[in-house]
This record gives C-alpha cells, sequence and structure tokens, in this order.
C-alpha cells in the first residue's frame, strides 16, 4: 500500500522506513511519523509525550490526531489478523515473496 | 493541550471519530452473541489492562486461568504471538468458535479507543456499565469453515479478503470494526483512491504510519 499510493503521488517512499525506523521514509514528516509511530509501540510515556510533541510542532495537532487515529486502526485490525489466522491466498503469497523479505517479516510467528 | 468535554468527546478530535469511538464503546458494554454485556466487559477489561501493561508477561503465561480473559489478555499484548496450535488447543479446553470470535471482536472494539487515547495524549476512556439482557444468539444465516482463516466465517468463504471475513460469522461485531475503521483509516470506497486523504496526512503518510506500528507488533499480515 505504501508502495502503491506513494508512486501514485508522484514520490518515492523508502520501505526502509518501515522495517527499521531511523529516516523520513522519504516522506513529509516521515521522521516526526517514526518517532511517534515508534514511541506509541513502546512503554515509554515520556518517550510518548517528546514525539507527540515533535510532531505536533512539525506537521501540527490536527496532523498528530489523524495519524493516532490511523495508528489505532492498525492496533485494531493486526489483532482481528493474528485472532482469526488471516493469511493470503496462496498465488498472492508467491507474489508478496520479495516484499515479505525486504521487510524481514517472513519469520515472524503470525506468518502463516 | 487537548481534554474531554463534558460529553466524554475529546477536544481536537474529529466529531465522527469521536461518535465510531463512543459506539464501539457501547457495543463492547451490550449483550453479545454469546456472552452478557457484563463478561464482554470482563473480557475488554483484560485486554486493556494487557494492552497498558508496561511489563506483560510472557506470551505463554495465561494469568487469568480463564480461558476467555486469557485469550483477550493474548490479544491485547502479544496479538503477534497467537498460534493455530494455541488456538486449537483452547477450543479443545471447551470454547466455541464463535465464542473466540466474539473475544476478537470485543478486543477490536476496545482496545482502539484506548490507543488513540493514549497515543494523542487523552485521557483513558473508561467502559460504560454492561446493559442488562440475554445474549443475542445473532450469528452469520450460513457459517462455513474457511481456509484463510482459522475461524469459521459467514457463507461462502475465501471469496474476500481474509481480513475482511474475519469476523464476519459475527454482524454485530463485522459491523462495528469497519465503522472503526471508516473513522480512523478510511472507507472500502475511499482505500481504492491512492490519492485520497483527509487533508492532513497524505496516503503515503497513513502508509507509512500503518506499516511502522504493524511492524512493530510483528503482524505479517
Amino acid at each position: 500500500m505504501l508502495s502503491w499510493s506513494s508512486t501514485e503521488s508522484g514520490l518515492t517512499a523508502d520501505l526502509s522506513a518501515v522495517v527499521s525506523g531511523g529516516s523520513d521514509g522519504g516522506l513529509p514528516f516521515g521522521r516526526e511519523i517514526i518517532g511517534f509511530v515508534d514511541a506509541i509501540g513502546g512503554k515509554d510515556d515520556q518517550q510518548l509525550s517528546e514525539a507527540r510533541q515533535r510532531l505536533v510542532e512539525a506537521a501540527g495537532e490536527a496532523f498528530m490526531v489523524d495519524t493516532a487515529a490511523v495508528v489505532a486502526n492498525f492496533e485494531m485490525m493486526t489483532r482481528v489478523a493474528d485472532g482469526t489466522g488471516a493469511r493470503f491466498p496462496a498465488a498472492r503469497a508467491a507474489q508478496r515473496a520479495q516484499l515479505d523479505a525486504q521487510l524481514g517479516i517472513g519469520g515472524f510467528t503470525s506468518a502463516r | 493541550m487537548s481534554g474531554m468535554t463534558d460529553s466524554g468527546a475529546a477536544v481536537g478530535v474529529r466529531a465522527d471519530l469521536s461518535a465510531a469511538y463512543g459506539r464501539s464503546l457501547a457495543h463492547v458494554a451490550s449483550p453479545g452473541s454469546s456472552l452478557t454485556a457484563a463478561r464482554r466487559v470482563q473480557v475488554a477489561d483484560a485486554a486493556v489492562a494487557a494492552y497498558l501493561d508496561p511489563a506483560p508477561p510472557p506470551p505463554w503465561v495465561r494469568p487469568h486461568g480463564d480461558a476467555a480473559l486469557d485469550v483477550a489478555h493474548r490479544l491485547g499484548c502479544h496479538a503477534g504471538t497467537v498460534t493455530e496450535q494455541w488456538y486449537q488447543q483452547v477450543i479443545a479446553e471447551g470454547m466455541h468458535p464463535l465464542e473466540w470470535v466474539e473475544i476478537v471482536g470485543v478486543v477490536a472494539a476496545a482496545v482502539p479507543p484506548v490507543a488513540f487515547a493514549r497515543a494523542a495524549g487523552h485521557p483513558i476512556p473508561g467502559l460504560p456499565a454492561p446493559v442488562d439482557g440475554e445474549p443475542t444468539g445473532r450469528e452469520a444465516p450460513e457459517l462455513a469453515p474457511a481456509t484463510l482463516n482459522w475461524v469459521p466465517v459467514a457463507a461462502p468463504a475465501d471469496e474476500v479478503a481474509s481480513v475482511v471475513q474475519a469476523l464476519s460469522a459475527l454482524p454485530d461485531e463485522w459491523d462495528n470494526l469497519w465503522q472503526l475503521a471508516a473513522a480512523q483509516y478510511m472507507s472500502d470506497r475511499q482505500m481504492d483512491d491512492p490519492l485520497w486523504n483527509r487533508g492532513t496526512l497524505s496516503r503515503p503518510q497513513m502508509e507509512l504510519a500503518a506499516g511502522r506500528i504493524s511492524r512493530i507488533r510483528e503482524c505479517f499480515f
């Protein structure tokens, strides 16, 4: 979805930002978005507060709120997928092999 | 800093998003297909506590000694470690597969408002008092085993994406999931347009956030 939408937007997204963070992914405010998401995924509320503030200062409160909503959506969808054993059809799984390797996700327990 | 109004809506939050979270929390506290509202609130509490736990126990620990609450707990803090083997084990212990689906639906309804509030720096919302009443027994008119999910789904199986059919056995859980998705992310129709956005994040920025949190949660899907 990131590759598709960035290509359609005339951008070149760097998928390595999804894997390891630490960059802007080739997108405006990408570094602040990654920092915010990483802090949400962590347990340190002070770090989260600081990352939230950096995103607000860079992109505004409404942008931060909508980023939080997107993250909340995928806190939901990952639980639905993992809780119901969602998997790709065999043909689609074969097509994804290269992407899975690029993202380093083939070894996840949830890889079915 | 944003706060909460007397009605519970967070200042600075889109009205459609606040409304979606309100509906979801009310849904948790209403009778479900096989669980009473009080039981659903227990399940939700277990999931939310696990989600917020700064030092959760390892995935294999079942802290509640109660299958429904243990499933909710693991989905709350270690969803990426749930295996088909563990699902089958819990079913063999006596949980009905549709109860498992309902628990997933309750977790999916309860965690997002909390995840959003924590992320945005708003007060963590509480659950409404459970509504009296018996379980509804409502389920899809016909169920079928799926090859794209462990759980039974609405027939015919495997004609839509696995994540779309995941909760289809229980229409009320399915409806709540997708009303949340439309407010938090986008609707199915909007998803088809790679340039659609709300005027804040561009679509690639949305996908960057989505991909990164999914990677952190070790969700292959």
